[in-house]
């Protein structure tokens, strides 16, 4: 918008009388607004920034029209009248928003409200030159010359739509009173003033009467943003039962999910209209480009609102969570000046330069450059350079290209040179996505995990635009949904290793091993083994021994069932054991703990007899004498060398699961990154632990009977400690010799 | 219950309900916006069917303004869209010298 000062009419951008007035005038286009149509007047639309009213000022200094005083210059406020508040936009049921943006257009400013209102009907245009005349409608007013109007309070949505139904539409695919592109409350007969009352809070010193709806934190829009945040929440409604609304129980969702995650990132899954997926200046004009269809270009949208459907983007907000969002790709142009700032250019600016290489582009549709070789970005940066020789605003003339995330400028020789873009206009903020909310049917989440975590899902691997028209061939470039939650790329990679291989198939993994131990089993036998030959007298393990077991054993077991629920998202098996989740996370990381405290005893108790002998050669050479299914006398020590190198893989296993466990209790205050990688390691061990448990337990019963009641008594044979564990029975009975009196 | 009172309970009840009724109306009404004249800029009354300055548009300002306090509705977010904050220097603090305020007039 131009200053109110300016210098020079190369300074002055779109005056307030144009923001009011402008935008095409052609039969098609003229019920549609611009600027002024959806500022419901008042405020800049009554009084310039001196505060006095445009028409009596300019009337009494008509001169003001011919200055470079951004209120006034090129501007007609003493014919046109000025915009004052219209109450009737809002608050009369069918008011003709059309008509309104027609006598914007033509000028009729002070005649909109009694046009729109079908109060009266006004013939002639200031645009052209008429004196408008009104003819009221004689039928609506009382004997007495009163009006008696059926105004509406709170002001119906519809109302609202006139410009959020556009406006939005474009931002976020929204859309009321639209079957297809539903909404849960507008489906149980919400209206907008339900969640966005007049603030009435003495706190903010906002009083109802002034017109300051409710709002929540928008992104990008940043007007009153000391006002943001008062809007009720979901969470307020929900939890106090607000009108109606029902609580919710969430048991199938993760605790972490409710806390990282914004309400709408499960809640609007999809939208069903399209909304905007950025935006073109190079031809002068705003050219929007509705949501792309990626799976099929040729059929995307034709435009904003069109029915299609679409998953958003998702984005860190000021919240801190994670909420879908729609970001609108700007592409456009600025001048770096001798200051240092990337000034945009304006429409007129942009629109000189097209027009003079227009026919040498020969774009396919002259609306539409999509400029994206660096020939075509070449071409309009010198015909810049050109056209903005001796504007006034500018101390130096040097045009960028902004787009996809890059800049593009000519060098000294008149290449184009292609860069990351740093500046404001590289910057990308979506905006946030809060409407049309799926009923909870419909949620992410409803038909489990799988909605987001798996291959197919948008949430991690949907495609998302980051460069409209891309080099080489003008194509969209596109990145990963995941990439933009904010963690390294190689974490994503972790994570979508661990979301789209380790998960699905670990139970793969345990099956193999399970098989594999079958196999033995059948192609090996149980051991014959003497073990119930002689009674057990000698105490193998003593009761220290064996309560570090049993504990190391019951902690286990509790962590991979917890585990596995978390691992496969069992809800039904939560529910049924332990509730909620939350309760399941605690048994969980108790459970871990207590493992922890049992391993390090283990490794105070056993870690002397697990450090390997010359021995174990001949031990690991045989095999253990696993296989085979006979009985094979091999030397070993108090521990043989399997059981060595397992104590040894549980431990480093222990380290592992323990340490990325411990950091995995405080996830939810972790960074992103860190925490991927975390669960990703942690998920991946735990499932090899298991894998090894499986095996070990089955040698520990049914491959070599017998073996499980050392865990009770501790006791073995004297004949098969000779045979199994030969060089500790030899120290034994040694021992026991000396110890005889 | 005796005879005579018969009566007597009908006429109360018969006016407890006319009570209801003209609360239920008073109270239908009281939120609603009354008939009033239309006004022109200046602040004259419109009237279409005399005619009296029918050729003029009505002013929301003048018209609602005469009972409802316009200025203090127009203070809304809605009317000023940055209109109330709007200077030429607004951006040079954050080097975006040509974003004049924070709301639609002015922020582009
Ligand atoms: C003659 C005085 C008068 C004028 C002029 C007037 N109003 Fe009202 N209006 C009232 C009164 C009285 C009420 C009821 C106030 C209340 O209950 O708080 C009211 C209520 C309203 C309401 C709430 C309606 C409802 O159904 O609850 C709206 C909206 C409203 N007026 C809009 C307007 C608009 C717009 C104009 C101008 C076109 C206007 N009024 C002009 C006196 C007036």
């Amino acid at each position: 918008m131009a200053k109110k000062k300016n210098t020079s009419p190369d300074e002055i951008d779109i005056t307030i009388f144009e923001w009011v007035g402008g935008g095409p005038t052609d039969p098609k286009q003229i019920g549609v607004p611009f600027c002024g149509g959806c500022h419901p007047g008042g405020g800049g639309l009554e009084f310039d920034r001196d505060g006095k009213r445009y028409d009596q000022r300019l009337k009494a200094e008509p001169t003001l029209a011919q200055s470079l005083d951004g209120d006034y210059y090129k501007s007609k406020w003493d014919k046109s009248g000025v915009v004052e508040a219209d109450c009737l936009l809002c608050h009369l049921p069918g008011y003709n928003f059309k008509e309104r943006n027609k006598q914007l257009k033509m000028y009729n400013f002070k005649w909109a409200a009694t046009a729109a209102s079908g109060i009266g009907q006004v013939s002639g245009f200031v645009r052209e030159d008429q004196q408008p005349t009104v003819q009221y409608n004689k039928r609506l007013f009382n004997e007495d010359g009163k009006i008696a109007l059926d105004l509406a309070y709170p002001p119906p949505s519809e109302n609202c739509n006139f410009c959020h139904g556009i406006s939005d539409a474009k931002k976020r695919g929204f859309s009321w009173n639209d079957r297809r592109n539903h909404d849960v409350h507008n489906a149980r007969g919400m209206s907008c003033n339900d969640c966005h009352p007049a603030i009435d809070n003495p706190a903010l010193k906002v009083t109802k009467l002034q017109h300051q709806f409710a709002k929540g934190d928008e992104n990008v829009s940043s007007v009153r943003d000391d006002l943001d945040n008062t809007i009720m929440t979901c969470r307020d409604c929900h939890s106090q039962g607000y009108m109606g609304a029902p609580r919710p129980t969430h048991l199938g969702v993760r605790p972490n999910h409710l806390e990282k995650l914004a309400c709408e990132t499960c809640h609007i899954p999809t939208l069903h209209i399209a909304g905007g997926e950025g935006f073109d200046v190079t031809t002068g004009a705003m050219v929007n480009y509705p949501v792309f269809n990626l799976k099929d270009l040729k059929n995307s949208p034709k435009q904003i609102g069109d029915y299609f459907d679409w998953h958003p983007r998702y984005q860190r907000i000021k919240r801190g969570q994670l909420a879908p969002v729609n970001a609108l790709l700007g592409v456009f142009f600025t001048n770096l000046d001798k200051d240092g700032i990337y000034y945009p250019l304006f429409g007129r600016e942009n629109k000189k330069a097209y027009e003079k290489i227009k026919d040498q582009l020969q774009p396919k549709n002259p609306m539409k450059p999509e400029l994206h070789t660096n020939e075509q970005i070449k071409l309009m940066l010198t015909a810049l350079t050109e056209t903005l020789q001796g504007n006034k605003r500018f101390q130096q003339i040097k045009p960028y290209y902004h787009k996809g995330g890059k800049h593009y400028h000519l060098n000294d020789k008149g290449e184009v040179v292609v860069e990351d873009d740093h500046t404001h206009a590289g910057h990308v903020e979506g905006f946030n996505i809060n409407h049309n909310v799926a009923p909870a049917a419909l949620a992410l989440g409803a038909n489990g995990c799988g909605d987001c975590h798996s291959t197919e899902a948008h949430m991690f691997k949907g495609q998302i635009v980051t460069d409209m028209f891309g080099p080489p061939d003008g194509k969209p470039l596109t990145i990963s949904s995941g990439r933009l939650f904010g963690c390294q790329p190689w974490a994503f990679y972790l994570n979508q290793f661990h979301q789209l291989y380790l998960s699905p198939y670990a139970n793969i993994l345990m099956l193999l091993v399970v098989f594999g131990l079958v196999l033995h089993y059948t192609g090996q036998g149980p051991k014959v083994a003497d073990y119930y030959k002689s009674p057990p007298e000698i105490v193998w393990f003593p009761l220290s021994e064996r309560w570090t077991h049993l504990f190391r054993m019951v902690s286990f077991l509790v962590l991979a069932f917890t585990g596995y629920i978390f691992f496969f998202n069992n809800i039904t098996l939560l529910r049924m054991s332990f509730g909620t989740p939350q309760t399941a996370v605690v048994v969980h990381w108790v459970a871990g703990l207590i493992f922890i405290a049992a391993s390090i005893a283990s490794v105070a108790l056993w870690g002397k007899y697990a450090k390997f002998a010359p021995y174990d050669k001949e031990w690991l050479a045989k095999k253990g004498g696993y296989i085979g299914g006979q009985e094979v006398e091999v030397p070993a020590g108090r521990l043989n060398a399997g059981q060595k190198i397992f104590f040894w893989l549980t431990g480093i296993l222990t380290l592992i699961t323990g340490v990325t466990g411990i950091f995995l209790i405080f996830k939810s205050s972790l960074p992103l990154t860190l925490s991927c990688v975390m669960s990703t390691i942690h998920g991946f061990f735990a499932v090899v632990f298991v894998a090894s448990i499986i095996a070990h337990a089955y040698l520990g019963t049914i491959a070599n009977p017998g073996t499980w009641q050392v865990l009770v008594h501790g006791k073995v044979s004297r004949s098969w400690a000779k045979k199994h564990h030969s060089e500790w029975y030899k120290e034994y009975v040694k021992q026991e010799e000396e110890e005889k009196p | 219950m005796e005879r005579q009172n018969v009566p007597r309970l009908a006429a109360l009840l018969l006016a407890g309900l006319g009570l209801l009724l003209f609360v239920s109306v008073a109270m239908a009404r009281e939120r609603a916006c009354i008939p009033f004249h239309l006004k022109t800029e200046d602040g004259k009354i419109i009237n279409p069917l005399t005619g009296e300055n029918a050729d003029q548009p009505y002013s929301p300002r003048q018209t609602c303004g005469a009972c409802h306090n316009y200025d203090e509705i127009t203070k809304g977010y809605h009317f000023q869209q940055g209109w109330d904050r709007i200077s030429d220097d607004f951006g040079k603090k954050m080097d975006k010298p040509w974003v004049l305020s924070d709301g639609m007039l002015g922020k582009f």
